[in-house]
Order: C-alpha cells, then sequence, then structure tokens
C-alpha cells in the first residue's frame, strides 16, 4: 500500500532507462580491453636522439638506458652484465613480442648496441627508440 | 501494458545493477592501466655477416666514418665535424662511387650520435654498416 502511494507521488522519475547507458559502458569497456596492452614500463624516461627516418613500432619488451648507462626493465636498474636472464624471462612469457631499446642520448654506444646484440642474440627483433 | 505484465511476471524485470556495477569496477580498471605506447624507431641491427665459402669478389672500395670515445668524428682518417660528416661522405662517394660506409664507433661515444649518423644517412639513401669498437 505504501509503495502504492510513492508511486503516485514520484511517478515521473520512477523508471529511469538505464539501456542506453549500458551500452555505451559496455562499448568503452569493450575498446579499453581491446586496446590494453600489459606491457612492463621500464619507470624512467630518457631523452631520446631525434631522427627522421624513423618508423612506428609496436614493443612488447621496453628496456631503457638513461643517461648514467644503467639499463632499466620494469623499473628496476640492471648492469649489462646481468641482463640477460631477465630479457630471456620476458621473452619466454611473451614469445612473439618484439623489443625497444629506449636509449638516452647521452648513454654510451657501447651499453645500447651491446644490449641490441644481447637480443639479435636471443631472436628478439629490435629497434631504438628516437622522438 | 497491464495484461503484458501479467503474462510476463517472472521474466518480466530483471535486476541489472549488480551486472552493472561489475562493468563499471571493469571499466575504471582498464582506463586505469591502460597505457598507450606511442614509440618510433630506427634499425640499427646489423645483418648477419655472410658466409665464408662466398667466392672472393673484387673488394669494394670503403669510406670509413670512425667516431672515437669523446664523441669527435672523423672520415677516412680526417678529424671532420660531425654536422658535416654526410656532406664529406657524400664528397668522397663521388670519387668512389659504390662505395662502402662503415660506421665505426667506439664503445664510449655517445648513443645519441650513432643514431643522429645513422639517420643520416639513412636519409640519403646510403647503406651504412655499423661497428663498435671495443676498449679493451
Amino acid at each position: 500500500m505504501a509503495r502504492r502511494s510513492r508511486t503516485v507521488v514520484q511517478e515521473e522519475d520512477a523508471e529511469l532507462n538505464m539501456t542506453p547507458m549500458l551500452d555505451v559502458v559496455f562499448i568503452l569497456l569493450i575498446f579499453f580491453i581491446v586496446t590494453s596492452v600489459f606491457v612492463k614500463t621500464p619507470g624512467v624516461d630518457p631523452f631520446k636522439p631525434e631522427a627522421e627516418t624513423a618508423k612506428a613500432w609496436q614493443p612488447g619488451i621496453l628496456i631503457a638506458v638513461n643517461a648514467q648507462n644503467e639499463i632499466w626493465i620494469d623499473k628496476r636498474p640492471y648492469d649489462l652484465s646481468e641482463v640477460r636472464p631477465v630479457i630471456t624471462a620476458m621473452r619466454d612469457e611473451n614469445p612473439k613480442a618484439e623489443a625497444i631499446i629506449i636509449a638516452d642520448k647521452d648513454a654510451e654506444v657501447g651499453i645500447s648496441m651491446g644490449l641490441q646484440d644481447l637480443m639479435q642474440d636471443l631472436n628478439i627483433s629490435t629497434r631504438v627508440s628516437t622522438e | 501494458m497491464r495484461r503484458r505484465r501479467n503474462k510476463t511476471s517472472d521474466e518480466a524485470e530483471v535486476d541489472m545493477t549488480p551486472m552493472l556495477d561489475i562493468v563499471f569496477i571493469m571499466l575504471i580498471f582498464f582506463i586505469v592501466t591502460a597505457t598507450f605506447l606511442d614509440e618510433r624507431g630506427i634499425d640499427l641491427t646489423q645483418p648477419p655477416p655472410p658466409p665464408d665459402d662466398l667466392p672472393d669478389t673484387q673488394p669494394k672500395p670503403a669510406i670509413t666514418v670512425y667516431v672515437d670515445n669523446q664523441t669527435i668524428c672523423s672520415v677516412d682518417g680526417n678529424q671532420t665535424e660531425c654536422d658535416r660528416v654526410s656532406l664529406a661522405v657524400e664528397r668522397l662517394l663521388a670519387d668512389k662511387p659504390g662505395a662502402n660506409i662503415i660506421l665505426r664507433v667506439n664503445e664510449s661515444a655517445r648513443h645519441g650520435m650513432l643514431v643522429r649518423l645513422k639517420d643520416e644517412f639513412d636519409g640519403k639513401g646510403l647503406g651504412s654498416k655499423i661497428e663498435i669498437v671495443r676498449n679493451s
């Protein structure tokens, strides 16, 4: 009985149609699921060199080298000598992943190219990130 | 209206609220974790060396660009400003058509210089080979 009187009072806003909102929310959800890439970001943001001939690259493995020649993977610093098992583990997790080396302009060539040699040794196709 | 309601009273109103809650939580999770990668890169990988049993052909002339540990550039032994390396190489190429360009970089040189030189050569359509010189 009480319910009946209530519906009479608030008849105008009693039933809000949620279906269109639900549709929009679903479409947004599907968009974010499809576009989400779970990559492990290095955790540092080096000053990348500039290049004209660079092409877009969709990496699954990100490796950064900062100006102090530290190698950063998944927010941890490593040394060139200890990085191999880490990259091997990442490759085994995602065998088809391509990699990118995000090296600082002022990093040493020995580090960035040493990393690249390591990746080639592990059969991971690699590019060097530029601006 | 009334008739319809009576007829389908069992399945008439499915409560969507819990599903909507879950969908919202998932949506927020995916929005928060979404990382939009916009990476661009150049290819510095070197092709594997050719097999040794290849018949010896006439060795091609080579132009060597050297970048030392202080990131000072030289072309065929002549010290050159790094900005002018590609001009110098083009001039030498006019004398030695079809020469290979060998980009020898000391391992202590700055990474930015290697990328810049390789990019300049690639931009001019000149193939170049990268060699890293170890200090040991």
